[in-house]
């Protein structure tokens, strides 16, 4: 019994899906979304995660601070630097110049990674 | 110079101490969590305020906020899991002894406030260090206070590597 209302159900969901758009309608759209990408940083236990990051020119990197006390994320020759990042808070900061960028958090100097931009 | 040496000693016996004694209970376990971060904190304000070097100074300060944040996750934790810190020898000899460096480091100025506090620094991170390996972790029962312990002993690591930098430079001016 239950088997039987299932398949019309699904016969349904599949009509719709292939009526719902054009074909490549869908293909069409994700060509057009940004290229950019959203990468994320964990900060956790006095640590960036990943430690080295590889990005795109244009893409976009969050750090999130997991820590109960605050953290930096900033360049060697301070091409990009945070300032303090509060506990449970969050910086973000778009790489536009390529290169390989070591950072580390003033605040705690054993907290070292490396971001690379191609 | 001879205080000083009595205040380190008292603190190094004071893991021997806990680890010869009977595994201590999350609550005790979180009296002396909450009693380390809290003598660290006093000790770093009184720094703040008197030391004179700016290294000295700003790590007194990171430990005053560093120790502030690591205490307010303990309370928080503690306060969810409905556990009420039990005041222990262990918690009770850190407060001593919190207590006795900061009578020590009253009576201090200048170079040799900050070779004090400096020194005890490294002397009680070293200890917490060696407590939380030796003690604390292996003993906690619920799994987010030992995760807790876990996730904040890098901080500790942290503080004593800088704490160390600080002392050598110290040394390398006198």
């Amino acid at each position: 019994m239950p088997r039987a209302t299932v398949r019309p159900f699904l016969i349904a969901l599949a009509t719709a899906s292939t009526l719902g758009l054009p074909p490549g309608e869908g293909r069409a759209a994700a060509a057009a979304a940004p290229r950019s990408t959203t990468h994320t940083v964990l900060i956790d236990s006095l640590r960036f995660d990943p430690q080295v990051l590889t990005v795109k020119a244009g893409d976009r990197i969050v750090w999130v601070n997991h820590d109960p006390f605050p953290h930096t994320v900033t360049a060697q020759g301070k091409s990009f630097d945070s300032h303090e990042i509060a506990p449970g808070h969050s910086w973000k900061y778009t790489a536009r110049k390529a290169g390989e960028f070591a950072y580390a958090c003033v605040l705690h100097p054993t907290m070292k990674a490396t971001l690379r931009v191609q | 110079m001879r205080m000083m040496g009595v205040v380190i000693a008292t603190s190094l016996c004071l893991t021997t101490a806990a680890a010869a004694a009977e595994a201590p209970s999350d609550a005790q376990i979180a009296a002396i969590v909450v009693t380390a971060n809290q003598v660290d904190i006093e000790a770093g304000k009184l720094a703040a305020s008197r030391s004179h070097t700016q290294d000295v100074k700003e790590f007194a300060k990171r430990m005053v906020v560093d120790h502030t944040g690591v205490n307010k996750s303990a309370v928080e934790l503690v306060t969810k899991l409905k556990v009420t810190p039990q005041d222990n020898p262990t918690s009770q000899s850190l407060k001593s002894g919190g207590d006795q460096n900061l009578r020590n480091l009253k009576g201090l100025e200048g170079a040799a406030f900050d070779k004090a506090y400096v020194d005890h620094e490294v002397a009680y991170h070293e200890q917490v260090l060696d407590a939380m390996d030796k003690v604390l972790i292996p003993n906690a029962k619920n799994a987010e206070l030992d995760a807790l312990l876990v996730k904040v002993r890098p901080a500790f690591v942290a503080h004593l590597e800088h704490a160390k930098k600080i002392q050598a430079a110290l040394a390398g001016k006198s």
